[in-house]
């Protein structure tokens, strides 16, 4: 299947013992320093008035990272905007190894270490392509829906990652949204392993 | 599936018109992309598609420290003057008279989130906008909002904006009568006409029912609508008492009456009566005096007066004029539920707070309109799915956007608003104090926009929270006030008709500078907007929560019975007001008070750095480069469509492009030669070919000829071979007019 024109991740944090609002320093001095490698970072937008909303967002040119409170389930959004490769595969390793080196980030910023604490054993994958990826309900044959071809085709890349027993569970939202995925594991590997493993 | 885009899929489903204006604007970028459009023709042409630029987009940032460069690939494309290509820019999305069906609902929130970044921002005109932007992208949104028929056409640059028209007509209890369907006429009326497409500064046209509400605030527009009724030989007659040459911007001028009554039959053509004063003697050259505003001052308006009447005279006759009035009668809005009333159903506790503020009753019994407070004008994807259907459920397709950043419901039948309140809540949309003190109004300011000097949304997101939070224990006189903020002295934020407004400029203590409020005082929201504030003083960022107390405070303390804030401000005069700021005026230095030198909700040190060349004023091109630009991306298109194997259209995609560009030219001289073809022929021959202007010094009239001899003997069925020889001939065809242009030189002699 090809890439989808947008890919996002959202991690859930474990713990936050942090107000959203001191990640705006955090994040300008990011693009300050270029932490992220082969990305530009441009800008920090601050929408912490919006009810469950994207908190705050550091914008990029090729991704956006969000503090994310949709949902009333807070967590670290990445969403890959550009470059995701030719394929969902391809998509699927760049937009993970980019979230989880994020993580990685935040979870070892100077002024962040030991405030915030993400859980690697569930995440939402959501494909931002309603052109390619249709959000359709199934149709039975399966033969024609992007939904399930594309299930199964996370779920095989994301067991070499996360182990067999990784589930990849179609969310049933409306079909106005985007085709969503919800990953759960059994264990919850640590950043560094999951990064070796892609 | 493969290489089946948007454009095939939403064929049948965008009115030809709007996909084939894509289609074009698609072509100019892939010309602007092999270098073979001017720079500032594409960026006129990008702007009056509403793709608009935004922060950082010339590729530098100031990160606290020092101006650092942006590493975009391919730093040498630009989109326009000192614009970069890749950087994000903003889409502004026309929204006339604010009118929005579920369905547009639908799909402005999935290409927000597809495109943007999940967020969509009612603007202070009413409009869409959304940020982050990738300009390649643009095209497919556009499609995807025309199949629902949502155009971004002039949104921006110096045309027609988007018309206004005050959210409560139709079901207002003060008003003359529903502006609505006069509002959109106009709209679509002025909508790409070419009267409109010579202007050398934007254009912003409102409508209002009645004139002593704030409604469409006619009197701060280029031309603004009051609607009037009176009686002629014991008939009633609808017409519009009309305001030209109001603005706010820099200097803000006070609209003048440029017609006391307008009979309906006469607003479209008077209009464009106006346009064409306005683009003929408006100034072109110097941006910051090419308002309307400016050349009504200039002129006085009786003589402006003058000359729009001497124009409609000469205005040759168009249908267009009067063809709406025959769907007037049947014009209405229907409720999706039969009127009820409120009889004391068990509501929530915040339903009361929300009910006070945030309920209008409208004047047809047992309905409501209810408005959907958006915190400065943000809303997320997916509160708009959840409102899309919260509106199918209540009110159907009766949803409009209003000027002060908030949505609005209308009809809902009484008995619904208890639980329409708790759906709205369970999406954070539930916020009371709509239209009061708390509701306030900001521009994007240094968040997005390229010319913010403060953070006007900073500073609204923290006098939100300050208010919000003793919402309940601030004197009712407090509560109505209007707050407006805008991030610089243009105005977006409509600071000047406040009770409490501010701008955004900065100081120097020091080696620093420091981000600052001016403080408008006194301006006038009602009426229209019937009056503008003073100015007393600037005030650092960080003071303004303790500004507005102080000021808030004294008027509590010292208003007399019934006084409103403005007859106060009036009454202690200036330099009163400014002695009440004055303690804060004081600029401490960066070592007393370091966060005093950045801004709200931006930890950086505050610079003047990240200011760029606004493109509110648009590019000044000439009318002519304009149009033949279009002429080149339909040669574009035919080149496209030889490649497709589909010569037919190539042919007539060619041929079509000749006669544009013969249009161009022949409009240098005759602006009315209409969109004929054989008209356009015949004047193009009278005027260029006969007199030699057109011919080349050792070709001759050749190249005129590709255009009569395809005009007079079409190819009823060409092949590839004849298509390409056509598109050839086109190309000719369009650089000799290029040369005979700059050959005559241009000048727009009006006759008619």
């Amino acid at each position: 299947m090809t890439a989808p024109q947008r890919m996002s991740v959202k991690f859930y944090f474990d713990e936050l013992s942090v107000d959203v609002e001191e990640f705006i320093p955090v994040f300008h001095r990011w693009i300050r320093e270029n932490v992220v490698p082969n990305e530009l970072l441009l800008d920090v937008a601050d929408y912490k008035h919006i009810i469950d909303g994207p908190a705050i967002l550091l914008v990029g040119h090729e991704a956006d990272y969000v503090i994310d409170l949709t949902d009333g389930k807070p967590g670290f959004l990445y969403v890959r905007k550009r470059d995701l490769g030719v394929d969902l595969p391809e998509a699927l390793a760049t937009t993970l190894a980019q979230a989880l080196n994020s993580i990685r980030l935040a979870e070892t910023d100077v002024e962040l270490q030991g405030k915030l604490k993400l859980r690697t054993d569930a995440a939402k994958i959501v494909l931002l392509d309603r052109l390619n990826y249709p959000n359709q309900t199934p149709n039975g044959s399966g033969s024609n829906d992007a939904g399930q071809t594309a299930q199964s085709q996370l779920a095989e890349n994301l067991g070499v990652l996360f182990g067999e027993n990784v589930t990849v569970t179609r969310v049933e939202n409306d079909a106005r949204e985007p085709l969503t995925f919800e990953l759960n594991a059994p264990a919850a590997p640590d950043v560094d392993t999951l990064l070796g493993r892609l | 599936m493969a290489n089946i885009g948007w454009k095939d899929i939403l064929a049948e489903e965008m009115p030809l018109d709007m996909a084939h204006e894509i289609d074009i604007f698609e072509g100019q970028m892939e010309l602007m992309g092999q270098g073979k459009l001017d720079e500032k023709v594409f960026a006129e042409t990008r702007l009056r598609r509403g793709v608009y630029g935004q922060r950082y987009d010339n590729g530098q940032r100031h990160d606290g420290f020092e101006s650092r460069e942006l590493e975009f690939e391919e730093i040498e494309r630009i989109k326009g003057p000192d614009t970069i290509w890749h950087a994000p820019g903003m889409q502004r999305i026309k929204v006339p008279g604010g009118g929005l069906t579920a369905e547009q609902l639908d799909v402005l929130a999935q290409v927000a989130d597809e495109y943007s970044d999940g967020i969509l921002h009612v603007t202070t005109r009413q409009d869409f906008q959304l940020h982050f932007v990738h300009i390649e992208d643009t095209p497919d949104m556009m499609r995807r909002l025309a199949s629902v028929g949502i155009t971004t056409r002039e949104a921006c640059g110096n045309s027609v904006r988007n018309v206004t028209c005050c959210h409560l007509a139709g079901v207002c209890q003060t008003e003359v009568f529903d502006a609505t369907p006069y509002s959109e006429a106009f709209a679509q009326f002025l909508l790409g006409h070419d009267d409109v497409q010579d202007f050398g500064r934007k254009f912003k046209p409102a409508f209002s029912g009645c004139e002593s509400e704030a409604c469409g605030l006619v009197m701060m527009h280029d031309l603004g609508y009051l609607a009037q009724v009176r009686e002629v030989d014991g008939k009633q007659q609808r017409g519009f008492k009309v305001y030209v040459g109001g603005g706010l911007g820099t200097v803000p001028h006070q609209a003048k009456v440029l017609s006391e009554f307008t009979p309906e039959e006469e607003i479209l053509p008077e209009a464009q009566a106006v346009s064409r004063v306005f683009a003929r003697l408006g100034e072109k050259r110097n941006r910051n005096r090419a308002r309307i505003k400016f050349l009504v001052a200039k002129l006085g308006i009786e003589e402006f007066r003058r000359l729009v009447i001497e124009e409609r005279k000469t205005l040759p006759h168009d249908d267009r004029w009067t063809a709406y009035l025959e769907t007037l009668p049947h014009y209405e809005e229907k409720p999706t539920r039969p009127p009820t009333f409120l009889n004391g159903q068990v509501s929530s506790a915040g339903f009361q707070q929300w009910f006070e503020t945030n309920v209008y009753a409208q004047r047809q019994e047992g309905y409501s309109v209810v408005t959907v407070n958006l915190p400065l004008g943000d809303l997320t994807s997916q509160q708009t799915w959840v409102l899309s259907d919260i509106a199918r459920k209540y009110v159907g397709d009766n949803v409009r956007t209003t000027v002060e950043q908030n949505i609005v419901l209308r009809w809902v039948s009484d008995s619904d608003l208890p639980s329409l309140y708790e759906e709205l809540n369970a999406i954070g949309l539930g916020d009371a104090g709509a239209g009061t003190v708390v509701d306030i109004t900001a521009c994007p300011g240094t968040d997005t926009c390229k010319l913010g000097i403060a953070s006007s949304r900073g500073l609204a997101a923290e006098l939100r929270t300050r208010l919000t939070a003793k919402s309940a224990s601030l004197p009712d006189a407090i509560k109505d006030l209007k707050i407006k903020i805008s991030g610089c002295f243009n105005s977006c934020g409509q600071h000047h008709v406040s009770d409490i407004g501010f701008f955004g400029n900065s100081r120097r203590s020091g080696n620093f500078k420091m981000p600052h409020f001016q403080v408008v005082l006194g301006g006038m929201w009602r009426e229209n907007a019937g009056s503008y504030g003073l100015a007393v003083g600037a005030v650092p960022s960080k003071t303004v929560p303790d500004v507005v107390d102080t000021i808030t405070s004294r008027y509590v303390e010292e208003r007399a019975k019934g006084e409103t804030f403005q007859e106060w401000i009036g009454r202690i005069g200036k330099k009163e007001a400014r002695s009440l700021i004055q303690p804060y005026m004081k600029l401490p230095d960066f070592e007393q008070q370091p966060d005093y030198f950045s801004d709200w909700g931006d930890p950086r040190v505050f610079s003047l750095g990240d200011i760029g060349i606004g493109e509110c004023a648009g590019e000044v091109v000439s009318l002519f480069s304009m149009e033949i630009a279009t002429a080149e991306s339909e040669a574009f298109e035919a080149q496209v469509a030889l490649d497709e194997n589909d010569p037919a259209r190539a042919d007539s995609l060619a041929y079509a492009s000749m006669v544009k560009a013969a249009r161009a030219l022949v409009r240098t001289q005759f602006l009315d030669v209409g969109d004929s073809p054989d008209r356009i022929v015949e004047e193009f021959k009278t005027r260029f070919f006969d007199t030699e202007l057109f011919f080349d010094q050792y070709a001759k009239g050749k190249f005129g000829q590709y255009l009569f001899d395809r005009h007079q003997s079409p190819n009823p069925s060409p092949d590839n071979d004849a298509a390409h020889r056509l598109i050839e001939e086109s190309l000719l065809f369009i650089e000799a007019t290029h040369v005979c242009e700059s050959k005559v030189g241009g000048n727009v002699l009006i006759e008619i």
